[in-house]
């Protein structure tokens, strides 16, 4: 499935950059995130527990960043299987300045697959693109404590 | 597959059932009519490892007509409803999208305060309430409060409850007997998961201008969507068949559905619009005809 | 027979008693054990089916209390103490049921295997309704899904006998 959207930083381009590849940020901020460990330059091993209200499941995998260009894009790439199917990812992240502010535009594709794909058909999209809406919100919290800097 | 195992708790009062949620918090799930929860169980989508079975709970099956609300107890069946003359009389919005809800054998086991606290955004029950702009009544470790459907319905199957809530009534605005009303809703077959579904209300006044609109939809996003623009559109106006097209592009407009494989978010948003369109004709054929 | 790890939560069985056809039963189970397949494994009583396991086919439609439910969206403990009927409580001394009799004329079936769902769900629809149109009809068995017959057959069974069943004054 197709997934993208803009989320609106109030902070400046490179702070955003720096943040939004942060290790230390990353794990605070993907949803669920049990685990993540750097396994390779800009690979990560993670642990994710993903879900909404009583529909969760563990997925376990990898996150790597890659096509890193300065302060204007990157790609993510995810990949992870669990209890309740599997999930594989890649979107590209584009940094635009607006004043002081930066809008973050985020563009890929994702498969689910297994159980969840099939049952849950009817709202992995949105539930997806809340998520992923709900992981920039707490980027942005991130910068509030004192995050990338 | 079958359930993941868990501890089972059938508490006798309501106040045990808060006790468990108190002592058990994210670990406990409430269950009550079981046909949205057990079927993720089934699955093993859920695994709560603890479940408060609240069906021997007394005095939460019950339908009040209390000034100007319905007031129906967590634990009334959605066939209870189907079958009231008292929501019949005072609510006829929701009995008409009772009909929608599942089959027979669900609704015989399927509860009004459980459809609204699974909140699946293609439920019939929440649509209505939103509709309408009813409340919820919830009760927990620091008592009772209530919330309005707006506040209580947070996004795809997440309220405003807490874990050691649980919710003991829910109230409907009643339809004023010369009002018009429908409820209308599309899927593959009869008693599938609403694909769009529409519930509206619409009040005439002598001259047959709009004093009233109550519109929303489910199945259109992560919550019900209250059509407050579409209402604008109606209330005050001559509600011509102009009128209500206006009404019908302006939610097909708004809506931000997503597409899955039940339909693409184009076809939610044209089936939006239609349906919109249709349930105003329904309900307009039916305002200013009392008894 | 020994359970398994020490990191396995201790199976603890509850003893369950219930009515079921006029005939009283007694087992013991976990809580999470659907009723389905209480009835299924340990009363023996295999006429009720398992489908889908989320309450859509309809396969598992019993009697609960003199309404339809979906057996397998119900955990057996919860039947504790109440009345059942199943398909085996259709037929009476030998002799079938009138729906049964018109799925037999009619020929309403053909696997059978959503059957015995189909009959006791059509039986509750004709309490609702005793003397329906063929399109309600439709709709009344719209929980009921059959891969095999394509509904038709099913309709005119039902159809054939709903003046014979309001006729005796009650669906069972």
């Amino acid at each position: 499935m197709k997934l993208e959207g803009t989320y609106t930083f109030k902070a400046p381009q490179d702070v955003v950059y720096k943040l939004l590849l942060d290790p230390a940020a990353l794990r605070a901020c993907m949803p669920g995130c049990e685990r993540m460990e750097e396994t390779a330059p800009d690979v990560y091993e993670a642990t994710m527990k993903v879900g909404v209200a009583s529909v969760k499941g563990t997925f376990t995998g990898k996150v790597q960043l890659k096509d890193k260009r300065p302060p204007a894009a990157f790609t993510m790439a995810v990949e992870g299987s669990g209890t309740v199917g599997f999930m594989k990812g890649e979107g590209v992240v584009e940094l635009v300045a607006q004043g002081g502010q930066t809008e973050v535009k985020w563009s890929g594709d994702a498969q689910v697959g297994g159980l969840i794909a099939g049952v849950g058909q009817r709202m992995i999209g949105g539930v997806s693109k809340m998520m992923i809406g709900q992981f920039f919100k707490m980027m942005e919290d991130q910068l509030g404590k004192g995050g990338a800097r | 597959m079958k359930p993941a195992q868990f501890e089972y708790f059938d508490p006798g009062t309501l106040d045990e059932a808060l006790k468990l949620l108190r002592d058990h918090g994210d670990d406990a799930k409430v269950l009550a009519g079981g046909q949205s929860l057990v079927p993720l169980m089934n699955f093993r989508l859920a695994r709560p490892k603890v479940i408060v079975d609240v069906n021997k709970i007394p005095g939460l099956d019950y339908v009040r007509d209390v000034d100007g609300m319905i007031h129906i107890g967590a634990l009334t069946r959605q066939r209870t409803v189907e079958t009231s003359s008292v929501i019949k009389g005072k609510c006829p919005l929701l009995t008409e999208a009772t009909y929608w809800v599942g089959h027979l054998a669900i609704r015989t086991r399927g509860t009004v305060g459980g459809t609204i606290a699974h909140a699946d955004p293609a439920a019939e029950y929440p649509c209505v309430l939103s509709a309408l702009g009813g409340q919820v009544v919830v009760k927990g470790p620091a008592g009772e409060r209530v919330l309005t459907a707006d506040d209580f319905f947070v996004t795809f199957l997440t309220t405003a409850l807490q874990p050691t809530e649980m919710v003991t009534e829910v109230r409907f605005p009643t339809v004023p007997p010369e009002a018009g009303w429908a409820f209308v809703e599309f899927s593959r077959r009869h008693g599938d998961f609403a694909i769009v579904g529409v519930a509206a209300m619409v009040q005439l006044d002598k001259q047959r201008k709009c004093t009233d609109a109550r519109i929303a939809l489910c199945g259109v996003g992560g919550t019900p969507f209250k059509a407050r623009s579409a209402e604008a559109i109606l209330k005050g106006t001559e509600v011509t068949d102009k009128v209500i097209q206006a009404a019908a592009e302006k939610v097909g407009g708004e809506v931000e559905p997503e597409g899955d494989l039940h339909g693409s978010a184009e076809y939610r948003k044209h089936l939006a619009k239609v349906l919109t369109g249709r349930t105003l004709r329904k309900a307009l054929e039916k305002a200013g005809k009392v008894g | 027979m020994t359970t398994g790890t020490a990191t396995k939560q201790k199976r603890q069985l509850r003893t369950i008693s219930m009515t079921i056809n006029g005939v009283e039963y007694e087992g013991a189970c976990e809580a999470r054990k659907l009723l389905v397949d209480f009835i299924r494994e340990d009363l023996g009583l295999t006429g009720t089916h398992v489908g889908c396991e989320h309450g859509i086919c309809g396969a598992c439609t019993i009697f609960l209390n003199g309404q339809t439910v979906r057996s397998c969206l119900m955990f057996a403990v919860q039947a504790d103490g109440q009345n059942l009927v199943t398909v085996e409580g259709l037929a009476k001394e030998g002799k079938l049921h009138p729906l049964q009799e018109a799925f037999w004329e009619h020929h309403g079936l053909q696997c059978g295997f959503c059957t015995p769902g189909m009959l006791i769900g059509a039986l509750d629809f004709l309490s609702t309704n005793s003397d329906p149109t063929e399109d309600e009809i439709r709709v009344g068995i719209s929980g009921n899904l059959c891969r095999c017959t394509g509904y038709h057959n099913i309709v005119k069974a039902i159809k054939a006998a709903a003046p014979v069943i309001k006729q005796r004054g009650t669906i069972f």
